[in-house]
């Protein structure tokens, strides 16, 4: 089996999950990939992983909607279809305001979805087999890059010697 | 981690040197200009309201994260303790009121017949509205002595049911809080138009609270960072407050349109006339309180970066806390002065003598021990916190 191409290490927990990633970037090994159950506070960091740009796509998207709603409610209210309701006049701001809320919502909440989707190349009929079943439910994993059988191996297991480590293979 | 604030004597000699100039030109401003009694006595109601609502935010503040056992909250948590030594002083203050009442409210005069204030009859009479004050006093000021007293005794002691203490005293305060915050601005603020009732009133009047005293908290860090302390105190806590100053803004926004809207929306003669008063005489305050409390925090501190600038949620703190004053302004000065109302030097010297004041007593009671409550048990989370 010369073929491998990363090494696994498991984890029960986030803290010797994090440990573990400093010491094996500090010592430049390459990790392709951490995988955890559920987000772990300071691993982007450790990772150097830059800071997702989703938000601003949210704000813009958010603007947009709001400005769309707010513009088509005007429109609507003053050009296309004016009523008197209440008594008020075509042009009444408040109650513009609970639409272009719920627009700007929507636009950025949308928004933000598909561009996680796209961004991370999810579609309907991707199929993914993990590494280890143990990831979906209490296990965390390091793969660390690698093209060889046995160096990289031994070296990274000295590496981690002082953490508690579940699995290292 | 025994490090202790130490309250200079030239701070303290700064704070009781503005102090008095802040009364003492109050006083000029009083002799001189002659304002008319409602107007001193709705300045004295609107600092009242204003800084005890930072007493009592900070209280909410300590009582939601120790019920909810959160513990990044735990390096600072002697700060908003600190600030809630002012309730008593508060309580004084308070009772002042009882001098100028009948400046204040219209429904302590009886010679009038108003049908409507004799249907309130039951609620709005001096004797209750002075028993009320005295029990909301009571209560919160026992409350949050033992929520003191118990997180103090974790600075010497590491017994574990002094920590279990301070969470059951919160969780007392929390609901106490609820129901008397509600009942309190009714009582002090909405009674000013005995005619005119909002049902969302005691929330709106909440979140204000909440929002400045956040926006202290931040001020406070911001001032003993500068002066050498709390270096423990990373981005990653500050980062944490902005979220909460950014979050309740929106939330008063939230609360400000909903009784604003549908006043306007039912155009009910005896609802209208709050808003009336206030978008005809004080259109510019009007909207400059929406615009600040609203704009200013939404946009400061929508970006992650900017959450996590010390000196930069100070700035927009600063104005917060400057807006919500103007927020108490709108509710309270129109209602009791009428149209001797506005903001003057009278305002700016009343409110420069009650900050002092309130500066003077939380820092003084933040040098009697040390800054960090060493034997908590969510001090170490709360070190190594990471947002």
């Amino acid at each position: 089996m010369s073929n491998r191409n990363n090494i696994s290490i498991s984890f029960n927990d986030e803290i010797p999950l994090l440990q573990a990633v400093r010491i094996l970037r500090d010592s430049k090994e390459i990790i392709t990939d951490v995988l955890s159950p559920f987000p772990v506070h300071g691993l982007d960091e450790a990772l150097s992983i830059k800071r997702s740009r989703i938000p601003v796509g949210g704000f813009i998207f958010g603007a947009l909607g709001a400005i769309l709603a707010f513009g088509f409610q005007a429109w609507v209210f003053t050009v296309s279809y004016p009523l008197i309701i209440g008594g008020k006049p075509f042009f009444s701001v408040p109650t513009f305001i609970p639409i272009t809320f719920e627009v700007t919502v929507l636009f950025a909440g949308l928004s933000m979805v598909a561009a996680l989707l796209i961004r991370s190349k999810l579609k309907p009929d991707i199929r993914f087999k993990p590494v280890d079943d143990g990831i979906t439910d209490d296990r965390f994993v390091i793969l660390v890059d690698t093209n060889d059988d046995e160096t990289t191996l031994k070296r990274v297991t000295s590496l981690l010697s002082g953490i508690q480590t579940l699995e290292i293979r | 981690m025994d490090e202790q604030f130490d309250f200079k004597k030239k701070y303290r000699n700064i704070l009781l040197i503005l102090m008095t100039g802040g009364i003492l030109v109050s006083l000029a401003v009083i002799l001189i200009s002659n304002p008319g009694a409602s107007r001193i006595w709705a300045n004295v109601l609107l600092n009242n309201q204003y800084f005890m609502g930072l007493s009592l935010g900070a209280a909410f503040f300590l009582a939601v994260h120790r019920v909810s056992q959160s513990g990044w909250h735990t390096v600072l948590q002697r700060l908003p303790d600190a600030m809630t030594t002012f309730l008593p002083v508060a309580f004084v203050l308070m009772l002042l009121i009882y001098f100028g009442i009948h400046n204040l409210y219209s429904w302590t005069d009886s010679n009038v017949s108003d049908k409507v204030i004799e249907g309130k009859k039951a609620w709005l009479n001096i004797p209750f509205f002075f028993i009320r004050l005295v029990i909301y006093f009571t209560g919160w000021i026992v409350l949050t002595r033992m929520m003191r007293k118990n997180s103090g005794a974790l600075m010497t002691s590491s017994d574990l049911k002094y920590h279990n203490r301070k969470i059951l005293f919160s969780g007392l305060f929390l609901v106490f809080y609820g129901i008397t915050v509600s009942a309190s601005s009714w009582d002090w603020i909405m009674s000013l138009d005995a005619h005119w009732y909002s049902t969302l009133f005691g929330w709106y009047v909440l979140i204000g609270m909440f929002v400045t005293s956040l926006a202290f908290i931040t001020l406070l860090i911001w001032l003993l960072k500068r002066l050498g302390y709390l270096n423990y105190i990373r981005p990653d806590h500050i980062h944490d407050i902005a979220i909460l100053i950014f979050a309740f803004s929106i939330f008063w926004t939230y609360q400000w349109f909903a009784q604003y809207e549908l006043i306007w929306y039912g155009h009910l003669p005896e609802e209208t006339s709050y808003y009336i008063t206030r978008v005809h005489h004080f259109k510019i305050i009007f909207f400059i309180n929406l615009g600040v409390n609203f704009t200013v925090p939404f946009f400061g501190l929508i970006s992650f970066k900017s959450k996590r600038q010390i000196g930069w949620v100070a700035i927009i703190a600063a104005i917060v806390l400057i807006g919500h004053w103007i927020d108490y302004w709108l509710m309270i000065m129109p209602a009791a002065a009428g149209d001797k109302a506005g903001i003057g030097l009278l305002e700016i010297c009343m409110t420069l003598f009650y900050a002092c004041l309130f500066i003077f007593i939380v820092l003084r009671s933040l040098s009697t021990g040390p800054l960090v409550v060493k034997n908590d048990p969510y001090l170490e989370e709360s070190l190594n916190y990471e947002s």
